[in-house]
């Protein structure tokens, strides 16, 4: 089943992107491009939400595979999951745990808490193509999706910043982020120190990705279709 | 004291130790978590499987903590989502934190605790099964109709605010199909379904999948009627087609009863007999052939012109036995003549059945046929005047029928050919036998002209060819020669050219004249210098009545074909007078007797030497 999933994937992986890609022409051929910098695009938010949504709908399918494939691979019977407890770095951004209290949290909030999470994992990402890279008998699969997810994420956080600044404009707020500090334990030399790592990061992964894609879809709905999705 | 007290403590604990052995009782076993599910991403359920009880009453306890917690805590419901299991409302539930859930198992005689379960809600949404499915079938004008179906979201699931985001997947399939047909909708909640088969009833479900979960269960079955395409004014349309379909064949079927003879004689036409266009089957009763003939558009047939090539200028009497068979003058030689050279014995004629030659090649092929041929033995043995032709009809007929050309209308001369020798007084002669072979040849030669001229003495020579003993044999003959002589041009025919052809009279001939036909179908013919000695030979009328009289035709092997003459049973008392008086020209052709032939003047002489050849010239007489 994870084989499949990641077979899938990777099928899937330069449709998605093609779509993606369609997508953004399509609404940049309906609507004026809006150059880099410009003030006044006009963009719809619509239009910014489908595509963010898009987006973190398909990280999040490429960080899951990722993770069950690892696990499936060379996780079995190590007992990571005992250790991956409370070891994400972000966890101390203080997110919503349920419904309620993520629709209590005022949109922009929300968005701001979404852009943090974002930018927390630019270095991450960054680190783990390297590191994964690196790998001995890397399956092409884990590396192709992250360098993927890599290039998604980046992307997803530009088109985050336009919905920012369309949203509420003019509030630039500081660049928020927890620092990732796992770069040692990807290097470490004993293995199963390193595959822990490996695992923990893409377990964090798995599920700030999920958070982040949760939020973007609440916020579509209640701004772009007011509640009522 | 303090031993006997120990003692008895430890004698106590082992007796319990023993009783709950012997009991079979021991403390619980391992509990194992096996499934945790949430519908809504807001709640869970996690479900358990008891090991075994130990026999005692088994209490099982579910205790978790959080990530990030401490604390321990135990399940807040047991009940709500049935026995061995635990429901975490929402209050109990945060999402993207992992749960580590024990259960412990806790009888009388101990406890265990299962391994322990690390459940992230996140990862555990499987929702219930859309809800409302209802069908429609819609029936847009002037379009096909289609199904349409529609369903809602589970009750439980938020989509509206988006806190899940839901797509579904409906399947149908005709009533009684073994395969559902399976189409993805989206994030839909209503489908069309457009390739129906009419008249079917359809069965429908739906389910659904959350964003990043788990497909939901079927739903329960919809079904759906779907009405035949036909209408009420089709139905009515092929009814009134049906019916006029009906009325239609009825009258063609009472038609067709009315007029079934003419119909059946329409389609299977009797069977016509033979018939030749313009034959007049009076005329040939009347024994008018000439009429006959001419109306059957014969013109040349037989042959009227060149008469004179066909003649028989003359007959040679000649017992040299070196000299040729064949006269000079004959224009073309027959396929079956052969300069033979004369068999010294006296008997042998030329060119005739008597010839050896000749009679040496029929009756060659008369003794290859197992059927008796007499004809050689005959000769040779002259003294046997009663030998028998006793060839087989069919074998000599069709031999024959291959060596006697047809009677030629191109102009090609018959040959004359002699007669065989006379016969002693006392015996007739083979040559009789010859005769009569002759005249089974001409009858089949005759039967073969008959096939020239026409089909229907066929039967006659049929008829005539089956019979074997020589008296059928003689009355076939008769039969047939009558046949062909009615309906045929006979003597006259035959012997028109005869009349023509110039006497190239060589030698004086010799008159033969036909005693008599004894009942072997022999021929007599005593030549007419002997007419006074066979006047005791003159014979009563002959009781068969059969004698050959006729001139049939000439057979260009120097064969001339005598045929019985019908009447001349009638004209026997006539032929006794004919003998001795001059030969009185028959007017009738028909009535050939013996007389015609040796009526002829001293130009129907025959050479002397034994050999006696009838003289074609006195046929011409007679018949004229």
């Amino acid at each position: 089943m994870d084989n499949k999933g990641w077979s899938l994937k990777g099928s899937l992986l330069p449709l998605l992107l093609l779509v993606s890609e369609l997508l953004l022409g399509q609404s940049v051929a309906s609507l004026p491009i809006c150059p880099t910098g410009a003030v006044n695009c006009q963009v719809s938010l619509r239009d910014l939400f489908d595509r963010a949504v898009i987006l973190s709908h398909y990280i999040h399918n490429l960080s899951s595979e990722m993770f069950n494939e690892f696990d499936k691979r060379y996780a079995q019977g190590r007992g990571f999951i005992t250790k991956a407890i409370n070891s994400c770095h972000t966890s101390s951004l203080s997110t919503p745990e349920d419904k309620e209290q993520a629709q209590q949290i005022h949109h922009e909030d929300l968005l701001n808490l979404i852009l943090r999470v974002l930018r927390s994992w630019n270095d991450p990402l960054y680190h783990l193509v390297t590191e994964v890279r690196g790998m001995q008998e890397a399956p092409d699969s884990i590396l192709s999706r992250a360098i993927e997810i890599e290039e998604q994420n980046r992307r997803l956080l530009e088109g985050m910043e336009k919905i920012v600044g369309q949203v509420h404009p003019g509030v630039k707020e500081n660049e928020v982020y927890s620092v990732w500090s796992g770069l040692p334990s990807l290097q470490m030399a004993d293995e199963d120190t390193r595959l822990f790592a490996f695992y923990n990061l893409l377990h964090c992964l798995r599920r700030d990705s999920h958070k982040i894609d949760n939020y973007l879809k609440l916020l579509k709905c209640r701004i772009v279709y007011d509640s009522n999705c | 004291m303090k031993e006997s007290v120990a003692s008895t403590a430890v004698f106590i604990l082992l007796l319990f130790l023993n009783t709950s052995l012997l009991n079979g009782q021991s403390p619980p076993g391992k509990p194992e978590i096996f499934k945790c599910r949430s519908p809504e991403k807001e709640t869970f359920t996690c479900w358990w499987k008891p090991g075994e009880d130990g026999g005692l009453p088994t209490n099982y306890t579910l205790m978790y903590h959080k990530e990030g917690e401490t604390i321990t805590h135990e399940c807040p419901d047991y009940i709500t989502s049935g026995p061995n299991s635990c429901y975490f409302n929402k209050k109990h539930t945060s999402i993207w934190t992992m749960y580590i859930i024990t259960i412990n198992a806790t009888n009388q005689m101990g406890s265990s605790s299962s391994d322990p379960r690390y459940v992230d809600v996140t990862y555990i949404v499987e929702p219930d099964p859309p809800v409302n499915l209802t069908l429609e079938l819609k029936q847009p004008e002037d379009k096909k109709p289609y199904l349409w179906m529609k369903w809602y979201p589970p009750t439980l699931v938020d989509v509206r605010s988006g806190w899940l985001t839901l797509q579904y997947e409906i399947r149908l399939k005709p009533e009684k199909a073994t395969e559902w047909e399976t189409h993805f909708a989206g994030q839909q909640t209503q489908f069309k379904i457009l390739s129906l088969y009419p008249g079917q009833k359809y069965l429908v479900q739906v389910r659904c999948k959350p964003d990043h979960g788990f497909w939901s269960e079927w739903s329960p079955e919809s079904s759906i009627q779907i009405p035949n395409d036909v209408t009420m004014k089709d139905t009515i349309v092929w009814i009134f087609v049906a019916v006029l379909s009906a009325v239609i064949c009825l009258i063609m079927v009472a038609a067709v009863a009315l007029k079934v003879h003419s119909m059946v004689t329409c389609i299977l036409p009797p069977v016509p007999g033979p018939k030749i266009k313009g034959f007049d089957a009076h005329l040939l009763e009347k024994g008018k052939s000439e009429e006959l003939l001419s109306a059957l558009g014969c013109q040349d047939f037989p042959p009227t012109s060149d008469c004179e090539d066909l003649l028989v200028e003359f007959l040679e009497v000649d017992d040299s036995e070196d000299q040729q068979l064949m006269p000079a003058h004959s224009k073309h030689p027959d396929q079956d003549m052969k300069p033979t050279p004369l068999d010294p014995d006296s008997d042998s004629g030329r060119g005739s059945c008597d010839s050896p030659s000749l009679l040496s090649k029929k009756c060659e092929e008369a003794r290859a046929n197992p059927s008796t041929c007499n004809i050689p033995e005959g000769i040779e043995k002259p003294e046997n005047p009663q030998t028998k032709v006793t060839c087989t009809w069919d074998a000599q007929s069709t031999r024959l029928e291959g060596k006697i050309p047809y009677f030629p209308a191109d102009g090609s001369k018959s040959s004359t050919w002699p007669l065989p020798q006379p016969p002693s007084q006392h015996s007739p002669r083979s040559s009789y036998h010859n005769i009569a072979d002759v005249c089974k040849l001409a009858v089949g030669t005759a039967g073969a002209s008959a096939a020239l001229l026409g089909k229907t003495d066929t039967h006659a020579l049929r008829s005539a060819k089956t019979t074997e003993t020589g008296g059928e044999e003689k009355a076939a003959e008769q039969r047939e020669v009558e046949s062909f002589h009615s309906k045929t041009d006979q003597g006259t025919a035959w012997l028109l050219p005869l009349e023509k052809t110039p006497l190239i009279s060589v030698k004086p001939l010799d008159y033969v004249e036909i005693h008599k036909v004894n009942k072997d179908g022999a021929l007599s013919l005593l030549p007419k210098h002997k007419e006074n000695s066979n006047q005791p030979e003159k014979p009563s009328p002959p009781e068969a009545s059969k004698e050959y009289a006729k001139v049939s035709r000439v057979m260009d092997n120097n064969i001339l074909v005598l045929v019985q003459d019908p009447r001349a049973q009638n004209l026997t008392a006539l032929e006794e007078p004919a003998k001795e008086a001059p030969p009185s020209l028959q007017e009738n052709p028909a009535e050939e007797d013996l007389a015609s032939f040796t009526s002829a003047p001293s130009s129907c002489g025959l050479q002397l030497g034994g050999l006696d050849y009838l003289d074609p010239t006195c046929f011409m007489h007679s018949f004229q």
